[in-house]
């Protein structure tokens, strides 16, 4: 028991916290603003694996790994779009779309795996960069406090910018009033003359590049290099996380938070000669139980209403 | 002929499937007047309203407001203009706030992008003050009465500049003393300038409230009179165009020997709020119609959900030929002889993309006569849809027909012959000829008499007075949620004292009330 204890109760846990969460809070933010405008992103799983290998790609190329998270937005922002455009234009339901993108992902991905390194596993023969990892002066010198909070990747700070950002976009801004709007009665807000549809193509392509910045940061900071299906339902978990703050923000947040604190205990225990399988099952145990946990509120919430 | 702002000329206006609901209609409205446009349901005031709006396109006739021919491709071209319109259906977001709902879509920026709120706030305050509305411009929509929502969506329309205001049916859903408050404020309108469109069925609120008055019907407009140059009397005549009573009383038989088919008792429904019914007590005998009287949302709807099994309550008890029926399935509702004609047919009537010949079986499809082991007997059904097609005399071409491609008259057609088909104990027909042409509506009534002569019970529900003061034996009237008066016979009670029962201005003693219990 004391060598848990140990293991959770140290700065380095609180690294990993931070570590795990990155992605998920990108996920969550993704799904959540897709989602505020009216048409859901499910496709959130999918954008990140091709952010995650393009992010690599790219930077192969340009031999720069900021030009390389460029690519990788690029590559969000036109998954996005794709689905943005099947849904609004063409009116295909947007579950439909987000399904055939993930799909579409997962082999895609592989395909240019082998294509490019002739492995269907890893790009690790490939001399891509990563993004590098900063060191706050004076905090990195503070003792515990500086050894959680600095020393992270640059996205994970850039994330922690992201979601003030969107906060103030969702709460403060015109744009964010009329996604709210878009997204809790469309006809409302047409009726008033905001152009719903130019409010969703703006909101999803702000989705694809949240979403892209989670998957290079996997590939580019996290690890570096790109595996197959690297994503491990990241992008679920942050639906998930999206779900439960049903349009609060803020919960959205604490959830992501929640899930990330299960994914670095995942994490920390893998050190000890618990079995990986069970322990990996964690996270995503969490995910169904905080669902189940959220259906019987709502559920009740419900009743007493309608009683 | 200055002062006209809105001119209507010859607007025709043909649905894809050939219905007609506006023929050559002309209206002028004035700057500065309440102008008053009446009809039964169906009569078109509303799509020729629509039109004005820009929310449908007209097929022929064109619109000139202030002197301009236009041509509306959308509502935002009508609002700039300065057309506003109040929807019965409000379009608010219940978690926003008025101040926000009210500058939702030009909202006042600071620093190009950022909402201002606290401007935004004042403006709203600034505006209602203006127009003496009393409200509190930070509360949120979902807090506010029906009323007080209203009151928001007129402030809307006043924040887009509208001068002409458009309010579709608006006391429909008001109780009496938020409709003076209302009167109050359109009048406020008038003199500030504004044109006040008011679309109603109600005819005493429209005479009390207008300068000008358009009669509308068959989809046509039958003139333009001065309130003040035509009676009530007069209105109903040209709105109805026949004697308002017609009457049933002739051809309803007498019946003996009849029993309480439908005994309601105690009912209550509450929801964390308030009491949506309460004490709710009274029967349907065999061979009669009670009809139910009052305005919409008094409670009808959930009253008749509950005996329909579509919602649950919270206590008393419902019993259908003395066998309780409060907390079964609504299919066993069905077997134990209920029929239900629902209130919204396209919804919960039909299914609008499957043939008039399954939508037919659709409340019965299991029953042996239909439905074999494995395969349904498709000749039997044909033969069962056919002859109700002929025997309701529903227009169609095939019993094949999608049943969303017939005009409202004939899809209700269908529903009534369905409800029919299963020989019901008792049938409750929730507004069943709203929107419907009049030909349509005579024959459902004669239906529904046939029924009752039969010795069916039928439980009547409906906003139009005169369906309900023509067809029903006995009446109930619904205010807030309670019956709050019963009468033995529809000759014990005027058009007028009814009125006051339903605007809850009147109430009958407790001991009255529960006259409508009788077993």
């Amino acid at each position: 028991m004391e060598q848990y204890k140990d293991l959770i109760f140290s700065a380095s846990f609180f690294f990993v916290i931070i570590r795990v969460c990155v992605p998920l809070m990108f996920a969550s933010m993704s799904a959540y603003t897709a989602n505020l405008s009216g048409l859901p992103n499910i496709a959130v799983e999918g954008i990140m694996l091709i952010a995650a290998i393009m992010g690599v790609l790219g930077s192969v190329w340009t031999h720069s790994a900021w030009l390389g998270l460029l690519v990788a937005i690029a590559s969000g922002i036109l998954m996005a779009l794709i689905l943005a455009f099947s849904a609004i234009k063409l009116k295909t339901t947007p579950i439909m779309g987000g399904i055939a993108l993930n799909v579409f992902a997962s082999s895609f991905t592989v395909f240019l795996l082998f294509v490019i390194t002739g492995s269907k596993g890893t790009t690790a023969s490939l001399p891509s960069k990563v993004l590098p990892t900063i060191h706050i002066p004076i905090i990195k010198d503070i003792p515990i406090l500086g050894e959680i909070i600095s020393g992270h990747n640059v996205l994970a700070y850039i994330c922690m910018i992201t979601a003030v950002l969107v906060y103030i976009l969702v709460y403060k801004t015109k744009f964010g009033l009329h996604m709210r709007a878009s997204g809790l009665d469309e006809n409302a807000a047409r009726s008033v003359g905001i152009n719903v549809n130019r409010v969703r193509f703006t909101s999803l392509i702000l989705s694809g590049i949240l979403a892209a910045m989670g998957g290079a940061y996997l590939s580019m900071g996290y690890l570096s290099f790109f595996t197959a299906n690297m994503t491990a339902s990241r992008g679920w978990i942050g639906i998930a996380a999206e779900a439960m703050g049903r349009g609060n923000f803020i919960t959205v947040l604490l959830t992501t938070l929640v899930f990330g604190v299960f994914d670095a205990i995942t994490n920390v225990l893998s050190l000890t000669n618990l079995p990986s399988e069970l322990l990996q099952t964690i996270p995503y145990l969490a995910v169904f139980f905080a669902i189940i946990a959220y259906s019987i509120k709502e559920y009740n919430k419900k009743k007493r209403n309608n009683a | 002929m200055d002062d006209i702002i809105l001119s209507l000329q010859e607007i025709t206006k043909v649905y894809d499937n050939g219905v007609f609901a506006n023929r050559k209609v002309s209206i002028d409205f004035k700057k500065g007047e309440i102008h008053s446009v009446v009809g039964e349901n169906g009569a078109g005031k509303s799509t020729i309203m629509k039109i004005a709006f820009g929310m449908e396109k007209q097929s022929e006739g064109q619109i000139v407001y202030k002197g301009k021919p236009v041509q509306f491709e959308n509502s935002m071209e009508a609002i700039k203009l300065g057309i506003g319109m109040v929807h019965q259906h409000f379009m608010l977001i219940p978690s926003f706030t008025v101040a926000q709902s009210i500058v939702l879509g030009n909202e006042p920026v600071k620093n190009k992008f950022f909402v201002d709120y606290n401007q935004a706030t004042k403006k709203a305050t600034e505006l209602a003050k203006k127009y003496n509305f009393e409200i509190d411009v930070k509360a949120k929509i979902e807090t506010l009465s029906v009323g007080a929502k209203q009151k928001v969506e007129i402030l809307k329309t006043l924040y887009q500049d509208a001068e002409v205001i458009i309010l579709d049916e608006p006391t429909a859903v008001l109780t009496p003393q938020e409709t003076d408050a209302l009167f109050i404020e359109l009048k406020k309108f008038r003199e500030l300038g504004h044109t006040v469109i008011f679309i109603s069925h109600k005819l005493n609120e429209v005479k009390q409230i207008s300068d000008r008055i358009t009669i509308m019907k068959n989809g046509e407009s039958c003139g333009t009179y001065n309130a003040c140059d035509i009676s009530i009397e007069k209105m109903t005549e040209l709105i109805v165009g026949r004697e308002l009573s017609t009457s049933f009383e002739d051809i309803k038989k007498k019946l003996d020997n009849t029993k309480a088919v439908l005994a309601v008792e105690n009912l209550e429904i509450k929801t964390t709020k308030k009491h949506t019914l309460n004490n709710i007590n009274f029967t349907v005998k065999s061979g009669e119609i009670l009809g139910i009287a009052g305005v919409q949302g008094n409670g009808q709807s959930e009253l008749i959900q509950a005996i329909a099994g579509m919602r649950s309550f919270t206590s008393g008890s419902i019993h259908l030929n003395d066998v309780d029926i409060s907390t079964i399935p609504i299919k066993q509702r069905r077997q134990k002889g209920l029929a239900y004609i629902p209130e919204d047919r396209m919804q919960d009537g039909i299914a609008a993309n499957a043939s008039i010949s399954d939508n037919i079986i659709s409340t019965y499809y299991d029953s042996p006569e239909i439905s074999g082991k494995v395969f349904m007997k498709n000749k039997s059904i044909r033969t069962i849809a056919d002859n109700l097609i002929s025997k309701f005399s529903v227009k169609t071409t095939s019993a094949k027909t999608k049943i969303g491609s017939l005009s409202g008259g004939n899809i209700q057609k269908v529903v009534v012959a369905r409800e029919y088909q299963t020989d019901p104990q008792l049938l409750i027909a929730e507004q069943p000829t709203r929107g419907i042409d009049i030909g349509s509506a005579n024959f459902i009534h004669n239906q529904l008499i046939d029924l009752r002569n039969e010795g069916r019970a039928i439980l009547l529900v409906s906003a139009d007075l005169t369906e309900v003061m023509d067809l029903s034996d006995k009446l109930i009237v619904m205010y807030d949620g309670e019956i709050v008066a019963y009468f033995e016979s529809t000759n014990d009670v005027t058009d007028k004292d009814l009125g006051l029962y339903m605007l809850g201005v009147k109430k009958q003693s407790e001991e009255e009330i529960r006259r409508a219990y009788r077993v």
